[in-house]
Formats: structure tokens, sequence, C-alpha cells
């Protein structure tokens, strides 16, 4: 089973979830924190208006007693248990109070003398919560200091307060499943086009189609044109490995045929069975050395090797195997000199031509390692008996005869011109001023 | 001449030991790494042929392991790669000379004579010793011109004998490169041979130095 975690959609979604309900959850708090506050706020100032309404009515009489001067008009003073009361008490002792408090009263315990306003929260008459302020007021000519009480229900207040609180946290809910949403939709639709690209290549795979063939998006346009440069390379490979193993086949038929005969014959053609045999092993070496080549589509990205490094471990090789006839083999030329190329293939090319040389040298063999701006030049010169022009020319011509039997002659100078040119480099036959042969390879260094 | 075949294929181990025997070789095989590894450093080769893909002990390793004990008896490699990087990695590790798969019978045994001889400081196939000619291509002896009968057995002294000229080469050594590994030695035999080989050739061509060995003088 898949971990729900790797989906990306879903990661991001999750991600994006707990961020956006952290931070609706704080804005949310905070707006009804300070909505609570300030219409908190604005009931008290009410009442205090009351309050201070109700102050600049009283008077006192010429005994001394507190009276109102006109009653206070509001008419929710008026109704009956209403919820919004005034009462007015000396020394804890109830006076006039307001019509809506009925036959209730207030409680009336006195304030201390030096108070200020006291707030309190109380059940009324009608079991309401109220908000209740009062104060002592001194008036000249009264006996006594009077207490002035307001008193409103809280309901309407709370009831706001618990809407405002209801409507936002569903408008904050939804506000962050929508956010939400938009992201895993947003997720699902921005990879819309990779999902195609995986049917595409799925397709390409299935063979149902050849290349990915997709207008990407421009940041997947990169993906999809390297992709099908993969599968441009990858079929180009295989297309050259099966021509490759075509041509082998069809080059052994030939000396099979000639090889079936000759010992089809009675008695059997020994000379011509070694022959064609010797010829089909040629064909196979041949087919062996450009198989590595073959498979290369390319061949970039390989290390640096030094030329002088690897013409210097050929020499030690070919100083045993020409011991005896005692060839002298020098390798000279500069030791920091670099060439991007695979070692194996370097090796090839200098064992073949310097093996060559060795052969058809009467004592020496000299090899040289220049580089030049661009190209790497190596010299591999022997003291042979050379090449004529015609000769130099049809060696190096493409698709030297390789059924002429002869052991040895073309096959390695093939091998090394195909692997050189493979690198983009070729190969001379010059003539060595001093007689005898010079091979000019040259290969760039990229 | 004793050759080590060291090849893990049957068909072609028996071709090359038949071979290397026709062209006056004794040859022990061996079939795989370890065995092999024993044998060249413990018994007195003469050359070797060593596969180099073998099972257990890769060639290229059996090959480096003798030389650093100081084994140094040509070999000569068989591989089936016949790339140059592998070729160079072969004589790098101290190989003489090298063959690819497939090869014909006679440029092995002609190259096993080359390093043979060379190995003894011989270029030239035919040695000559006074009026005593001997081919080592074609096994033939002349005196005098004449072409001379002899068997294997005493070819191959001869012939080693005439590798070893002018020194003095123990009985010892005589048996350990004439016979087989698994062979019944008899130094007896030896002395049979000799004077065998003294009759044909004439007497005075074959030194016995009493308690030391044989020589045959340049």
């Amino acid at each position: 089973m898949r971990r729900a975690t790797s989906s990306l959609a879903l990661r991001l979604a999750l991600a994006t979830g707990l961020w956006v309900a952290l931070s609706l959850g704080v804005a949310g708090w905070f707006v009804i924190d300070s909505v609570v506050r300030q219409v908190s706020g604005a009931f008290d100032a009410r009442l205090i208006t009351h309050l201070d309404g109700l102050t600049a009515m009283l008077a006192a009489d010429d005994q001394g007693h507190v009276v109102l001067t006109r009653t206070p008009t509001a008419p929710e003073f008026d109704r009956p248990l209403s919820g919004s009361y005034w009462q007015l008490s000396q020394a804890g002792v109830v006076g006039a109070a307001s019509r809506s408090l009925w036959d209730q009263t207030l409680p009336s315990d006195p304030l201390p003398a030096d108070t200020g306003l006291r707030w309190r929260t109380l059940s009324g008459p009608r079991e309401e919560g109220l908000r209740m302020v009062e104060r002592l007021v001194l008036l000249p000519g009264a006996s006594a200091p009077v207490q002035i009480a307001v008193a409103v229900s809280r309901a309407a207040l709370l009831d706001d307060i618990h809407h405002l609180r209801a409507g936002l946290s569903l408008v904050l809910v939804a506000l962050g499943i929508g956010v939400v949403a938009g992201v895993a939709v947003t997720v699902i639709v921005g990879l819309a086009p990779l999902r195609q690209v995986q049917r595409a290549l799925a397709a390409v795979r299935a063979g149902r189609q050849d290349q990915l063939g997709l207008a990407a998006p421009s940041e997947i346009a990169p993906l999809v044109a390297e992709l099908d440069a993969v599968i441009a390379a990858n079929r180009a490979t295989v297309e050259r490995a099966r021509s490759h193993v075509g041509t082998l086949a069809h080059a052994l038929k030939t000396p099979l045929a000639v090889l079936r005969n000759a010992l089809a014959d009675t008695p059997p053609d020994v000379a011509q069975a070694e022959q064609q045999t010797a010829i089909i092993d040629r064909l196979v070496q041949h087919h062996l050395a450009r198989a590595r080549v073959v498979a290369l589509a390319a061949p970039v990205g390989t290390s640096l090797v030094s030329p002088r490094a690897i013409a210097e471990e050929v020499a030690t090789a070919l100083r045993r195997l020409f011991a005896a006839r005692g060839v002298e083999i020098t390798v000279s030329g500069q030791e920091r000199c670099r060439l991007r190329m695979d070692a194996q293939d370097l090796t090839e090319v200098l064992g073949n031509l310097m093996e060559n040389a060795c052969q058809w040298a009467q004592q020496k063999v000299v090899v040289t390692v220049v580089s030049q701006t661009t190209h790497v030049v190596i010299t591999i010169t022997d003291d042979g008996p050379g090449l004529a022009p015609e000769e130099r020319r049809a060696a190096t011509h493409r698709g030297v005869r390789l059924d002429d039997g002869v052991a040895g002659a073309g096959l390695g100078l093939a091998i090394a011109i195909d692997i050189t040119e493979l690198y983009g480099g070729a190969v001379e036959l010059l003539a060595n001023p001093a007689g005898g042969l010079s091979v000019r390879l040259t290969i760039p260094m990229r | 001449m004793r050759a080590l075949i060291v090849e893990d294929h049957p068909v072609l181990a028996a071709q090359l030991k038949a071979a290397v025997a026709d062209a006056g070789f004794v040859a022990d095989c061996a079939s795989g790494g370890e065995e092999a590894l024993f044998l060249g450093e413990t018994e007195a080769y003469d050359v070797v042929i060593l596969d180099l893909g073998l099972p257990e002990v890769d060639g290229l390793s059996i090959l480096t392991r003798w030389r650093a004990t100081g084994r140094a008896m040509p070999v000569l490699i068989l591989t089936a790669r016949d790339g140059w990087s592998d070729k160079v990695a072969g004589l790098n590790a101290g190989a003489d000379d090298y063959l690819t798969k497939p090869f014909n019978l006679p440029e092995l045994i002609a190259r096993l004579r080359a390093l043979v001889r060379r190995a003894h400081g011989h270029a030239q196939p035919v040695i000559t010793l006074g009026a005593v000619g001997i081919d080592t291509t074609t096994q033939q002896v002349t005196l005098a011109g004449a072409p001379v009968r002899l068997t294997a057995l005493e070819y191959r002294l001869l012939a080693y004998l005439a590798l070893r000229s002018g020194a003095v080469v123990s009985k010892t050594e005589l048996t350990e490169h004439l016979y087989a590994q698994d062979f019944d030695r008899d130094s007896n035999t030896l002395e049979v041979i000799i004077a065998r080989l003294r009759k044909k050739l004439g007497e005075g061509r074959i030194e016995t130095l009493r308690g030391q060995g044989y020589r045959l003088s340049r």
C-alpha cells in the first residue's frame, strides 16, 4: 500500500491545512475579542449616559429630601419588567424607582463613601442577567447622600456576541477549507502535465508512439526534450547494433559457404578450410572491436586520460613481445597532455598502431605526443620498409578488405581508424623521410 | 621440455596437451586456478600456457603471484578477449606472449618453442653445437649434415642439454624437465638414454661430471 504522505497533493494540502487553521484561529480570536471589547464598552457607556441623565434630574427640596425634577422619558424605563431599570436609595432605603421595576427592587446595599462607580453583574427581576452601575451623589441641601443605580439586561448584548462568534467562525472555517481545497486543486492541475508525460512515456514503451511529442509547459519542456533525446539516442544505438549484427551475419555467410564446400570435397580441402576459418576469425575480431564503439552513442562524459602514459604502458607490453627482435621503442612528448577519451579505446588504438609499427620496424619505433591548441597529435614512426603512396591511400580507405586472408594486415589499422573517427579524430599515413612509415593520429581535445 | 597447461575447458586442454606432446614437450594440465598456482610454484616448467579466464583464481592473479614469488618461467597467455587493454594488462603482469582464442595450434607451438629458446638465450630455431645441429622446429637432429634418428625421450634430453649447453645439468634437473609430474622417475633410465645418445652422436660430446651431472659443450 502506498503511504498517504507519498502523494504530493495530500502533503501540500495537509501542510497548508495546518498552517491555515493556525493563522485563521488566531485571526478569529483577535477579531472576536476586539469586537466584544468594543460592544461591551459601548453598552457600559450607555449605562453611564442614563446614570448621568438621572443625576442631572435630582434636586433637594426644602426638607432636605431628594426629589426628581422630571421623570426620565426613555420608554424602556416605563414598560414593566422591560430589563431597563433605575432606582434611588438613601442609606440602603429605596426611594424612587423606575416604573419598569414594578413591585421589585434592585439591591441597595450602601456604597462606601469614597467610591466612584460600582459595576455589578446580577440576576434581575425576571432572572435575566443584569449589568448595574451605581453612584453616590451628595446634593446641596440634602440630608443624606443619594445612591443612584441603573441596570440594563445583558441578554441582547450576549445574543449579539454569540451571533458574531458563530457567524465569524463559520466564515473562517469555510475560508480555511476553501484555501486547502484550492491548494489541492492547484497541485493536481499543476501536476497534470507530468501525468501526461508519464502516459506518453508508457505509450513509447508500449511501442504505440516514437516520441513523447508533447507541448509541455515551459518548466517541463526541457525534461520532455531530454527524454525525447534519450529515446532517440537509445533507438539509434539499437539501430546501429542491429545493423552491426546484420553486417556480421552477412559477412560470415560467404566464408561459411566456402568452408562447407571445402569440407564436402573428397578429400576435404583442408587448406581452404583453414583459410576460411582464419577469415571468420578475423571478421569476429573486427566486429568485436567495433562492438564497443557501436554501443557508445556518443563518447561524451568519459574521463581525461594521458596519451603519453597509455603509450608508455603499451610500449612496456610490446617490449616484452618484441624482445627477441630487439626492437627499440621510444615514447616521448608532453606528460601533462590530456585527452577526453576512454582509456580502453586509446589503448586499443595505440596497441594496434604500435604493434604494426613493431612488426615492420627494423630497429626503432618512435612515439611522440604533442598537444596543439585544440588537438593532440600522436605520431608513431618506424624504420621499416614503409608504404608506397598508393598503398598508403588504399590502407586508410574505409572498408579495407578483411577477407584477403593475410594475417594481421589492415585489421588493426581499420580498428584504430574506426575508434579514432568516433572521437572526431583522423588517422593519416605519411612517409617517414628517413624511410619507413609514420602514422599520425589527430584527436580533438574537446 | 616440460610445459604446464592451465586451461579449464576439457576439450581444449586435451587438444593442447596432444599438440604440445607432439611437439616434444611433456605436459601437465591444471584445470583450476588453485591447482595451477600450486604446480607453477612447486614444479620446474620450461614454459606455461595460461588461460586467463579460469574458475577460482583468475589467470592474471596467478601470473602476478608467480612473478611475485620469483617464478621466472616463460608464460604464454591465452585469452578470448582480444582488446589491447587486456593484452597490455597481461604482458605488464609478467606474461611473455599472448594468443587470442581462436588460435591455430601450429602457431601456438611455434611461439612456445620461441619462448623456451629465448629463455635460454637462443634466438635461432636451429642450435648448432660443433657437428651436431638441432632444429627445434622440426625436431630434426643432424650429425655433420646427416640426419640422426632419435626417440622422443632421447630428443627431449638432447634438446634440453643443448638449450643449457655449456652448463652442468644435474640429474634432478633433467628428470624434472623431461618427465611429467605423475611419471615414475627413475634416474637409471637417464643413464641408459645418455649412453644411447653417446652411441648415436659419438663419444665425448656429452660429458659426465661425477656427482654433479652432465654437460653438452658448446
